[in-house]
């Protein structure tokens, strides 16, 4: 069993700087904790800066002011306790699916047959056992993304980063999907950030809802989520949390219509 | 393509698409199907035109033989001539030339496609004796190495290189960002990097150029001893025409056109067969 990663985000500022116009404030001082074994839903408008904080703690990129620490340690550079599942499945398309699970353990110093069965383990995690052989383009997208968080989950990072995972799936296939990535958090015990736009799903999965706004992208709110697993849409408490986060991102349903979309 | 829905569970929901896809295919000869014989109405046409055109004497049997005459003389020049000896010197000169060309070609291309220094560094020359055809550089390469086999394997190499080396350098080039960047995440080594993720992602593109350049090599080496040497079928083709033996010529043809055909077969299923993994990959 993987050891759940702590996660420190401390006062985490990012600008970009584009040739010919002005700095841009992607993030502004953004901080929150994330406990071993926690997980943690990111939600927020899009462009203000999910992606590019998930890209800082997975160490694409180094170029920010604050400090991101893992179980107290500054991070650096992209490590295999660190794991991402990208909002593009990305799986190799010239690889089979154990194969494409296997380049994630190239460089975990296993033994051949630790691999094997760390790559047929997950594979059956994720349900899909029966098609290890298959290619990327045989698998359709929700076996894709399935296939993509094995292969996050593989080397047993402490903490597993997920970027809009289900962004690009059908509304039935994405509820199915979020059920069975709660039974997954809890079956490896593995700390996790979920980068979505979907409130429910937020909701749905995490002990903690940070809300971000845009412009520059920063913390609005930060909910914490008690309800038991595993949770009832239909629930009031769960409804009264949803509404309470998107008031939070300025999108609550039951406010009048802006007189400018009359 | 048809949604089945999986049997296994938990992915239930899912439409999956995991039968296996029939590529569009055309044409006569395809593997792995029963040969289409559409393919084979325009060849019967061609040949009973020029049956009738041959029996009723429309053109001059010394321009234009008959069918009959030209398998007669192909049966000649198999038996009494030595037809094999000069198709195996053919043969032997392509294969050697596409070897040698598309090794170093694809070796280079790979340096030149992950080093933008090795690029600069042969950038400029390549691009200039590029410029020159093959065929322009015979002359001279026969009188350093004489009319045999190198001169021609050496001008035919360097055909084949060029495609290739610029297709390996264009599809290393274009390799995803995205896939580079999946590869650090996975602290994928440079060498790992390379070797599992820019050489697969380039195949592709050098597939492409290995088939063309095939084809162009064959073509080639009739041109190239026509020009010069004593043996092969072009030798035998130039020599027919100035012997006026056109039944001989024919068969020449007809033999560098099937054999053209089956080199470009060839290159397909083994391009069919490298790019597997390509969705509805049809050449
Ligand atoms: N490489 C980059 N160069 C310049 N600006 C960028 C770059 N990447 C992202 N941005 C900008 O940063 C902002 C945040 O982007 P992103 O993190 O992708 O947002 P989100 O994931 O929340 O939709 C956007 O305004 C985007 O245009
Ligand atoms: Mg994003």
């Amino acid at each position: 069993m993987a050891t759940p990663g702590h996660l420190e985000i401390r006062n985490v500022s990012k600008t970009y700087a584009l040739p010919g116009r002005p700095l841009v404030n992607v993030l502004s001082h953004v901080g929150f904790d994330v406990d071993p074994g926690a997980f943690v839903t990111i939600v927020g408008p899009s462009g203000c800066g999910k992606s590019t904080l998930l890209r800082l703690i997975i160490g694409l990129d180094d170029d920010y002011r604050g400090d991101i620490l893992l179980n107290g340690r500054r991070i650096v550079g992209t490590a295999l306790s660190r794991g991402i599942v990208f909002q593009d499945h990305r799986l190799l398309p010239w690889l089979t699916l154990q194969q494409n699970i296997g380049l994630s353990l190239e460089n975990s110093g296993w033994s051949a047959k630790e691999k094997a069965s760390a790559i047929r383990d997950h594979i059956g995690l994720v349900g899909l056992s029966g098609f290890e052989k298959a290619y990327p383009h045989e698998l359709s997208g929700g076996m894709a993304q399935r296939a993509a968080i094995a292969r996050g989950l593989a080397n047993r990072p402490e903490i597993l980063l997920l970027d809009e995972p289900l962004g690009a799936l059908d509304a039935l296939t994405r509820v199915h999907l979020q059920a069975e990535i709660q039974r997954i958090w809890e079956a490896e015990g593995v700390t996790m950030i979920l980068v979505t736009h979907d409130v429910e799903e937020a909701v749905f999965l995490s002990n903690r809802v940070v809300v971000m706004s845009a412009n520059p992208g920063r913390i609005v709110e930060d909910v914490a989520v008690d309800l038991p697993f595993p949770r009832d849409r239909a629930h009031v408490d769960f409804i009264a949390l949803k509404r309470r986060i998107l008031a939070a991102m300025g999108e609550d349903e039951r406010r009048p219509a802006s007189p400018r979309a009359a | 393509m048809a949604n089945t829905s999986d049997t296994i569970e938990g992915a239930a929901v899912e439409a999956g698409t995991v039968d296996r896809p029939t590529p569009r295919r055309f044409g006569f000869g395809r593997v792995g199907r029963a040969p289409n014989l559409i393919g084979f109405i325009l060849p019967f046409l061609i040949l009973s035109l020029w049956q009738i055109a041959a029996a009723r004497a429309w053109v001059d049997p010394v321009f234009l033989p008959a069918p009959l005459t030209v398998v007669t003389a192909f049966w000649k020049m198999a038996t009494k001539q030595h037809l094999a000896r000069d198709f195996v010197a053919s043969i032997t000169i392509v294969g050697q030339a596409f070897i040698y060309g598309s090794v170093v070609a694809v070796a280079l291309g790979i340096a030149a496609g992950l080093s933008r220094k090795v690029e600069q560094f042969f950038g400029p020359t390549f691009d200039t004796i590029r410029h020159i055809p093959g065929i322009a550089w015979l002359p001279l390469i026969v009188l350093w190495l004489g009319i045999g086999a190198p001169a021609k394997v050496l001008v035919i190499a360097k055909s084949v290189f060029f495609p290739v080396f610029l297709n390996t350098l264009q599809g290393i080039r274009s390799v995803e960002k995205n896939y580079i960047e999946l590869a650090k995440v996975l602290t994928l080594t440079r060498w790992q990097l390379v070797r599992k993720v820019i050489l697969p992602a380039a195949m592709p593109s050098i597939m492409v150029s290995l088939r063309y350049a095939a084809g162009l090599a064959w073509a080639l080496v009739v041109v190239a001893e026509g020009l010069s040497g004593l043996e092969g079928l072009g030798f035998l083709i130039f020599r027919a025409q100035g012997l006026l033996l056109t039944d001989q010529l024919l068969v020449c043809m007809v033999i560098i056109g099937l054999v053209g055909f089956a080199i470009d077969r060839s290159m397909y299923v083994a391009q069919k067969r490298v790019l597997k993994w390509k969705q509805g990959y049809d050449g």
